[in-house]
């Protein structure tokens, strides 16, 4: 249940040693178990070096995928999961939770307290989730609102004080690591009985409850016969609760307008305290009929002190907002494009932004373009192969715009130009992206 | 050395952790330990570097101090250190705890004869207690911050040493109920209360009221070691908390609480349950695990309690907490969970493992998840991915692998798709709408397709491979699946042959069922082209390895195209290597052609050479020698692929010594004919082929032995006598040096060293030419008195055992008796080749011996006789 080191390596391409450890972690007692527990199959914790090359070498990061190397591109070599055995001198570590993200590999070795020869099942190992929601919390303390170096680097230079307190023996206490953070700025406050482990201290001030909902349309149009189109709300409901008391209890409603869809595949922040079984069952695996259940969705819940996610959800709309028609012609080193967009009707004409991204794969860079479009303009990135049409935050009043051309390419030089195994001849897509303010939901808060 | 600035110590700790065992081995390391102790104290360093100096000791106690000496003098220093500090607010108090905590845990300090541990342990327990400990702990506004770190510490020491806490459970049940903070000790109790049934249950004991909530002070009392003494021989490979059905072996069940106990037990699971809800998710599922470890198998101890955490649960994304669930669900099964709440638990588990909202590395674990779900009635083996049964196909539709997902993602789904293959062709009425194997079909299709593309990743074509073994594995036994493999892998092959070494790798991983009709492809897709290809290296990457007895002509007409072609010395060793592969198939004349025509043509010598040792193998081999002379070599690539080559001959064409599965024994005497015969019998281990056994004698007392030959030998059928004809050239007794030269069933030759074999005096033994018929008696006389006066004569008591002296003649001189009275007297001439003469005669035999007159016309023959002669009652 608990981890014996943890990592944190910034991936760098291109670099003499792929990256860098940009904090690790060792928990010696943890190791001392691992000792006993792993006995003959104990493998010790690698020193950072070794350890990170491995781990590139495992994770494909290294550029050398040039000759077929056995203990990594064998077929037999299968990895189905996020967690590996990297082989370093002459032994295994395994097992190695780790992944990438915005080239970050987050990294850490839950202590496995049986033997390791065979692998016992992920399943049974307690530390495998411990770990994942370790370096989860690691990765939302680092990234959840910035994007800068800079505050990164101070958030990394957090990190040991951090850890030291919500993981100091290697069993994760707790893995909202702000939580920790405020709770050695909260550290001279003196806490009532029964105060909840995830809530530092209270809040004392005007009681203000804010909750906002963003819904992400992901629609996918293939306008083809054996294929079907497919269009998918994915909604998360954010609150900030800013009430007094130790725990206070708050419901929060979500009724459906008229005619909504209902919403499927619900997960609650563990702050829940109680469900519909409804909720619980309500799946987008079911085919969807009347008898779905349509609310209202009641979320009672003992807030925490920092902003969360109450719920998660996914819900079907009844067609896609923007209905789209793409067809490219090849001509040699040309390609005729035409692009058609129309916005239903039942969607609110008022973008933040809306742009259509048009790449092009496999091919040299861009250059020549001939083009006409009924609305917006369109910019050209050569180098990489890309069109971008910048639509605005209206559609005109006819809902319909249209974009035609011609676009030529130069010589194809492999290092530089985007890839894609499946952007191949004829096959393409356009991608439209697009935000707007409003909602489908109603909400009622007790 | 004097105090060091702040920057020098952090000059000092990032070399450290650049690389600490080259840090260790340089000149600072070795005070390192010692100059940070002795640093904490300083008064010139700030808080902050103090911190990072016992962050550094939280990781490497082990560099630091190495021994367990070391490690209790470096707890005890902490220890001071903390209790010297200032009562103001600190940022040390609580590093300090946790470094003198993880110096005793992992320094192997722990114990009941540490000064150190004796000190920290009623420290951390007065902490975890709240109770006041004096103006040395510092102000009341750390106290809460030090208690829930007391408990992490004390939570840690029980962890490394279970069973520590056994003795304060009724304390920490009673701290529980009143204002401590909840989590650290929710935690500590259940880990400690997991120990102590873990180790009483493994000893047959009860729980001994040791739950009974009591107002015991904290401090003061002696710190109980008994039940940390037995748990430590306990922190060993357990068994795993998984699965269900290894309960008895881990000997929980056998602990049966009496109702009282049981009810103890019951109310303090509840009561950890019952606040729950105040831990963090993390903890919240530590808890489940260490409660469900607790009690399961744990008679009287129904697991209803955890249900009302469940309904709260299931509904969350936490990944934690839906694993401690089914760690619940493992543990408990049927009694926890009813066949709904599986049906449930295995929606909210696919809904899961594809929600837009989580991560990948969830999906997948989730994805893990469903296919080792602990079911309550499985149906296939244990420890075996498998679709649970009531994930149907409909649940599944949802996690079907596409082209678009990530590769990790494609092969879990594509692993549940297979299983659902399985289950489709079993099942009788099959869907008409949707059929998994075209799905399948069409998937690895496109996996193809984009493993064709030239100068696409190399990753494309590993996951396409990945994939096809995947399908080979789990659908091996369907031709349905197999036949369009095979043609698109061909297809695929023939698109891109750079693929080679992953088609190389695949033939050796998967079975006969797609590795035999791929190789007839493969083969023929090479041998079809006109060996003049950009791809050559390629094809001959493939042919060496499918190229077999089939096909030869082809085969070597395609070599023979290729090897005007082979100039360079990478490919001139690829073709040889094809030439190898058919040279183990055994194929022949049309090989020694090619062989002799690539010995004279090639234009590197390397090559020429290895043609020619091919070709003088070929020559000189039977074809069993060959194969195994050719057979896989272990030897590392060498420079030159001559030297790997005798590398490999090394191991199968030299005689190499092994243990002899070859016993040898002398038999029976058989003294008749000219000279004497040792009668040998051999017994065998395991079959050996073309024995030969040579035999040495030391010095010049015999004549060089014959070699003996035995063409074969089984065990355990019994094999006629070997005659090994014996040339004394001094009737002596020796030792004969045994050697055997013998041929393996796989074809080897091996030689061993025998245990030498003795010949004694009497087989030596031969009777002297029949005298002729009536004078027996004068030619004894006459042999008699011939012997002297050269020789010697001697008289001598041989004892007789029970039987009398008939007996002895019987058994042991029989054929050389010339005159007999029996019972009484006996005339005995033996012959000692190669020309020695011993006379006996035994005559007026008493009950206890006889006295034996002995001549020979060889007096170093006399002390060996009275030997014999002596040593023949004893064997009677």
């Amino acid at each position: 249940m608990a981890q014996r080191a943890v990592w944190l390596i910034s991936h760098e391409p291109g670099a003499p040693l792929g990256g860098t450890v940009r904090f690790s972690r060792r928990y010696p007692t943890v190791e001392k178990r691992a000792k006993v527990f792993n006995g003959a199959s104990y493998m010790p914790i690698p020193e950072d070096g070794p350890f990170m090359k491995a781990l590139l070498f495992e994770l494909r990061l290294l550029d050398d995928d040039k000759d077929f190397i056995e203990s990594r591109d064998s077929c037999s070599h299968i990895n189905k999961t996020s967690v590996y055995g990297l082989l370093i001198g002459g032994g295994e570590l395994w097992p190695v939770v780790a992944f990438l993200k915005n080239n970050m590999i987050y990294a850490c070795v839950p202590l496995v307290e049986q033997t390791l020869s065979p692998h016992p099942p992920l399943i049974s190992i307690s530390g495998i989730s411990q770990g994942f929601e370790l370096l989860f919390g690691i990765q939302d303390f680092l990234y959840l609102g910035q994007k800068h170096d800079t505050e990164i680097n101070t958030k990394l230079n957090q990190l040991p004080d951090l850890l030291l307190q919500a993981c100091p023996f290697g069993t994760l206490l707790d893995a909202n690591l702000q939580n920790s953070l405020d709770s050695i700025n909260f550290a001279s406050v003196t806490h009532p009985q029964k105060q909840p482990a995830w809530k530092v201290g209270t809040y004392k001030g005007k009681p203000q409850v804010s909750i906002s909902i963003t819904e992400k349309v992901k629609s996918m149009q293939y306008d083809k016969q054996d294929i079907a189109d497919t269009w998918q709300v994915v909604g998360a409901v954010t609150c900030k609760c800013d009430l007094e008391g130790i725990m206070p209890n708050v419901t929060i409603s979500l009724s459906l307008p008229t005619n909504g869809s209902p919403l499927q595949d619900i997960l609650v922040h563990p702050c829940v305290t109680s469900l519909d079984s409804a909720i619980l069952t309500s799946s987008s695996i079911d085919a969807m009929d009347d008898s779905a259940f349509s609310g209202p969705y009641k979320f009672p819940f003992t807030p925490p002190l920092e902003s969360f996610n109450l719920c998660y959800y996914t819900s079907q709309v009844p067609v896609p907002p923007i209905l789209g028609f793409y067809q490219m012609k090849e001509e040699e080193i040309k390609v005729k494009i035409t692009v058609n967009l129309k916005l239903h009707e039942s969607v609110k004409n008022n973008f933040e932004f809306c742009e259509a991204h048009i790449p092009f794969y496999n091919r040299g860079p861009i250059t020549h373009v001939e083009s006409k479009v009924s609305f917006g303009q369109l910019e050209v990135f050569r180098e990489k192969s890309l069109l971008i049409w910048i639509i605005g935050q209206k559609f005109p009043k006819s809902m319909e715009i249209s974009l035609s051309g011609t676009v030529t390419f130069g010589a194809k030089s492999h290092e530089k130009q985007p890839f894609d195994e499946i952007c191949i001849g004829g096959t393409a897509y356009l991608k439209v992206n697009t935000f707007m303010w409003l909602t489908t939901l109603e909400l009622f808060c007790f | 050395m004097g105090p060091r600035s702040r920057e020098t110590w952090a000059q000092r700790l990032g070399a450290f952790r650049a690389s600490p065992s080259a840090f260790m081995a340089g000149p600072e390391g070795e005070d390192l330990g010692c100059d940070l102790l002795s640093e904490l104290r300083s008064e010139k360093l700030s808080e902050q570097t103090k911190v990072s100096l016992l962050a550094l000791s939280l990781e490497y106690p082990a560099q630091l101090w190495p021994d367990t000496a070391a490690a209790e003098a470096a707890a005890t220093s902490l220890l001071d250190t903390l209790v010297l500090l200032p009562p103001r607010p600190s940022a040390l108090r609580r590093p300090l705890l946790l470094a003198a905590t993880t110096a005793l845990a992992a320094g192997d300090a722990l114990g009941p004869t540490s000064a150190a541990s004796l000190r920290l342990l009623p420290l951390l327990l007065g902490l975890a207690s709240g109770s006041d400990l004096g103006r040395g702990f510092g102000p009341a506004s750390e106290q809460r911050s030090l208690q829930a770190t007391a408990c992490e510490c004390l939570r840690e020491l029980e962890s490394c040493k279970p069973g520590l806490l056994g003795g304060r459970l009724g304390l920490l049940r009673g701290l529980l109920g009143q204002e401590g903070p909840v989590q650290p000790l929710s935690l500590l109790l259940a880990l400690a209360l997991r120990n102590a049934l873990l180790i009483q249950a493994r000893a047959r004991a009860g729980l001994q009221g040791l739950l009974v909530a009591g107002d015991a002070p904290a401090v003061g009392i002696p710190w109980t070691w008994a039940l940390a003494e037995e748990g430590a021989a306990h922190l060993q490979p357990q068994a795993p908390g998984w699965p269900a059905a290894e309960v008895q072996e881990c000997g929980l069940a056998v602990l049966e609480p009496s109702p009282e106990e049981a009810r103890e037990l019951r109310a303090a699971v509840a009561q950890l349950l019952d606040t729950s809800y105040l831990l963090t998710p993390v903890a919240q599922a530590q808890l489940l695990w260490l409660l469900g470890w607790a009690l399961r198998g744990l008679r009287g101890q129904p697991p209803v309690l955890f249900k009302p955490q469940l309904v709260r649960l299931l509904g969350t994304a936490q990944l934690t907490l839906l694993h401690a669930i089914l760690a619940l669900k493992a543990a408990f099964g049927e009694a926890l969970f009813t066949a709904q709440d599986e049906a449930l638990l295995l929606r909210r588990l696919t809904l899961a493992a594809q929600h837009p909202a989580l991560p990948l590395s969830a999906h997948l674990f989730y994805l893990h998840c469903l296919l080792s779900f602990p079911e309550n009635w499985p149906l296939g083996p244990t420890g075996e991915e498998a679709a649970p049964l009531l994930l149907g196909p409909r649940l599944c539709r949802g996690l079907l692998p596409s082209l678009l997902h990530d590769p990790m993602a494609l092969l879990a789904r594509l692993h549940l798709l297979c299983l659902l293959c399985a289950d489709d062709e079993e099942k009788e009425e099959k869907a008409q709408d949707w059929s998994p194997q075209h799905y399948l079909e069409e998937l690895l299709a496109g996996l193809r397709q984009r493993a064709a593309l030239d100068g696409g990743p190399r990753a494309l074509a590993t996951l396409c491979f990945q994939a096809s073994y995947l399908v080979v594995r789990c659908l091996a036994m369907q031709p349905a699946v197999l036949t369009p493999l095979t043609r698109g892998l061909a297809q695929l092959y023939q698109s891109r042959p750079a693929l080679a070494p992953h088609f190389v790798d695949l033939l050796d991983r998967v079975g006969p069922e797609l590795g035999e009709p791929l190789r007839v492809v493969l083969r023929q897709e090479v041998v079809a082209r006109p060996g003049k290809d950009e791809a050559l290296c390629w094809h001959l990457q493939i042919l060496a390895k499918v190229a077999d007895g089939n096909a030869q002509s082809a085969t070597l007409g395609f070599l023979r195209a290729a090897a005007a072609r082979c100039t360079d010395w990478d490919l001139q060793q690829a073709l040889l290597q094809v030439c190898r592969a058919l040279l183990r198939a055994g194929v022949g004349k049309g090989l020694a052609d090619l062989l002799q025509a690539l010995a004279r043509q090639l234009e590197d010598p390397d090559g020429r050479d290895r043609a020619r040792l091919y070709y003088i193998l070929l020559a000189h081999l039977a074809g069993p020698k060959l194969g195994v002379a050719l057979g896989p070599s272990l030897a590392a690539p060498a420079a030159s692929s001559l030297v790997a080559e005798n590398q490999g001959f090394a191991a199968a064409l030299m005689v190499q010594e092994a243990p002899a599965p070859i016993r040898l024994s002398v038999g029976p005497r058989r003294a008749e004919g000219p000279v004497p015969v040792l009668q040998l019998q051999v017994e065998v281990l395991e079959p050996v082929y073309s024995l030969e056994l040579r035999f040495r004698v030391e010095g010049q007392l015999y004549a060089p032995l014959e070699a003996v030959h035995v063409p074969c030998l089984y065990p355990g059928r019994p094999c006629r006598p070997l005659l090994l004809p014996l040339q004394p050239r001094r009737p002596a007794p020796t030792h004969l040096d045994v050697r055997a030269l013998y041929t393996t069933p796989s074809g080897l030759t091996r030689h061993a060293h025998l245990p030498p074999l003795l010949v004694t005096f009497a087989d030596l033994f031969l009777p002297f030419p029949q005298s002729p018929e009536g004078d027996k008696q004068g030619f004894f006389e006459e042999l008699w008195d011939s012997c002297l006066p050269k020789g010697a004569e001697s008289s001598l008591w041989c004892p007789l055992g029970p039987q009398g002296l008939e007996a002895l003649v019987s058994h042991h001189l029989e054929p050389f008796v010339v005159v007999a009275q029996p019972p009484t007297s006996y005339h005995v001439a033996i012959h000692l080749p190669p020309n020695s003469r011993l006379l006996l005669r035994l005559e007026a035999a008493q009950v206890d011996g006889v006295p034996v007159a002995l001549r020979t016309d060889d007096w170093a023959v006399l002390p060996l006789a009275g030997d014999y002669l002596r040593g023949l009652s004893a064997t009677v």
